[in-house]
């Protein structure tokens, strides 16, 4: 049932094509393995006769009922470092000259599904042994039972689309909900044959999921899955404009909120999901006004039912396609966000208002970054890195009666952009409404603070300034907590 | 009559930002008037716009036909 494969080079992948029958499509997963792990992995473990809810969902509605004959079972690829071996007679995992537990050596698994084609069914694989995979990538702890060892692997979940009864989209909404299940107990988990059933009014039945969804459908599976999804869709430039600049900050400030994107590209007829990004090596040049966030992302990490995860994908060209060619995107974001992306993308004319009370850098000099957190993840954030904070604005931060969600946007200089410190940190309501003139709770520089009281929104007196005690540091840490940073194998 | 000399008493005893937070001294008032000025007169209607832009371009894109 079990099968050690020790692999020294990947060509040893090869050799999945002889433990393995031919209805999993061993030769072309080796193949893509081969290319796309890392040399890490050292060891491969194939559990056989493995029950994978996700196949069996799809194998009670759909396989079952042709002509032709579907196993019921999947092999379950597992990956592993060096330290590790198989020990057959007990079936016993062994790790040595480390003191680390099983799972520091565990890099996910794989499910092969017996179909034929596109075999690959629900992977969680760590992005640390994705070839080419580096940045920072939304994730959760996934939890595995294998031989009796319980480990977990931190990733985001992927498949090949079935083809038949399921595509692109279909594995996109896929991904992003069984990781929202994963990391949220808020929401339900749903398997890949109750996406299909969600994107429609109806029954859809046999292969009318095969054909395709609208981006209307896919905005219905978050709905039924009790998310809020907001559908961005890129404004058309007349030709030789510059592009929708608003639409691609956006993309970033949700993905950086850590809430993974479904993302349409319209000419390709394709979608995915948005799951990471890798900052460029060195700054954007100036542009004579603020810089976001966005302008230093030098490429995005994509889940692509025709790839293994975390493909990475330039921001502005490149081949199979870039973040260019996104435009659309729904994120799913939880009930109490009212206040959009689009709303903060506007606020930094007024922001600089305060600019002289607070010592913002000069606009040429800046650059913006904008994200969602909640009022707990900041206070701490903010626990954390008390000895940066005047004790009195750790007391204000404590103190405010914050929101369940926050936006928070953090004024770098170029200088302090690289080393990951920031000069000033606006800390703005999520459930704002669109026309609240002073969005804020809290807006605070190095030496200087605005607290603002939302119980006396119209309020002058509501409004207070708080003189702090200069930190005498070259900044405060970037408040980089949301997304996982991947460790290359 | 005696849930709503609690209640009573519990908002009377609210405690305003300033005595929560010490140190505070109010903001220049002409800084938060243009602030809000700035709010008013440029940024919301701008918000606005846009998110009413950003609502008819999401439903002529709701159509897209996704398959590969």
């Amino acid at each position: 049932m079990y099968e050690w494969l020790a692999i020294n080079s990947p060509a040893d992948l090869a050799q999945l094509k002889n433990l393995i029958p031919g209805e999993y499509e061993p030769a072309k997963v080796a193949d893509k393995l081969a290319i796309g792990i890392s040399g890490a992995v050292k060891g491969v473990l194939i559990e056989r006769y493995y029950v994978d809810k996700d196949y069996r969902s799809t194998y009670y509605n759909f396989y079952s009922k042709m002509g032709m004959r579907y196993r019921t079972d999947c092999i379950r690829l597992h990956f592993f470092d060096e330290t590790v071996s198989f020990e057959q007679p007990l079936h016993r995992l062994r790790w040595s000259g480390s003191p680390n537990p099983l799972q520091d050596h565990y890099f996910g698994f794989m499910v092969l599904r017996p179909t034929g084609i596109a075999t690959i069914g629900r992977s969680v694989v760590s992005p640390d042994v994705r070839s080419g995979c580096s940045g920072f990538i939304v994730s959760a702890k996934h939890k595995v039972h294998l031989l009796g060892y319980t480990l977990t692997v931190e990733g985001f979940p992927s498949m090949d689309q079935h083809i038949d009864i399921a595509v692109c989209a279909h594995v996109a909404c896929w991904a992003i909900l069984r990781h929202y299940s994963e990391r949220y107990f808020t929401y339900c988990e749903f398997l890949t044959h109750d996406i299909t059933m969600m994107a429609q009014h109806f029954d859809p039945g046999g292969l009318v999921p095969s054909r395709g969804l609208q981006v209307s459908h896919a905005e219905r599976v978050f709905q039924e899955a009790g998310t809020f999804p907001v559908h961005v869709t890129r404004s058309k430039s007349p030709s030789g404009a510059a592009v929708d600049g608003s639409f691609y900050r956006q993309l970033g400030a949700y993905l950086e909120s850590a809430f993974p994107l479904f993302a349409a590209m319209h000419d390709k007829r394709h979608a995915v999901a948005v799951v990471g990004y890798e900052w460029r090596q060195r700054v954007s040049p100036r542009n004579g006004g603020v810089r976001y966030a966005w302008d230093e992302v030098e490429s995005i990490v994509v889940v692509d039912d025709n790839h293994l995860p975390y493909l990475s994908v330039s921001a502005t060209a490149g081949s199979p396609y870039s973040a260019q060619d996104i435009d659309a995107f729904i994120v799913a974001l939880p009930e109490k966000v009212f206040y959009p992306a689009d709303a903060v993308d506007k606020l930094e004319p007024a922001l600089f208002k305060f600019g002289a009370l607070l010592g913002l850098p000069a606009r040429e000099d800046t650059i913006l970054r904008y994200f969602i957190t909640t009022g707990s993840a900041l206070r701490r954030f903010v626990r954390e890195h008390e000895s940066e904070f005047d004790p009195k604005l750790v007391d204000a931060v404590m103190v405010l009666p914050l929101a369940q969600f926050v936006w928070i946007v953090e004024f770098a200089t170029e200088a302090q952009w690289s080393a990951g410190r920031i000069t000033a940190r606006a800390i703005i309501d999520a459930t704002a409404s669109l026309r609240d003139p002073t969005p804020l709770w809290l807006f605070h520089g190095q030496t200087t603070a605005i607290v603002f009281d939302r119980q006396k929104p119209n309020d002058f007196n509501g409004v207070g300034v708080l003189a702090l005690s200069d930190p005498g540091h070259a900044g405060f840490s970037r408040m980089v907590q949301n997304l996982r940073s991947t460790q290359t194998k | 009559m005696e849930r709503k000399e609690s209640s009573q008493m519990s908002s009377s005893n609210e405690k305003s930002l300033f005595e929560m937070i010490e140190g505070l001294t109010p903001l220049d008032p002409t800084l938060l008037a243009e602030f809000k000025d700035e709010m008013t007169r440029e940024v919301i209607p701008e918000i606005v716009k846009v998110v009413e832009e950003r609502r008819l371009a999401a439903a002529e894109s709701r159509e897209w036909q996704l398959k590969c």
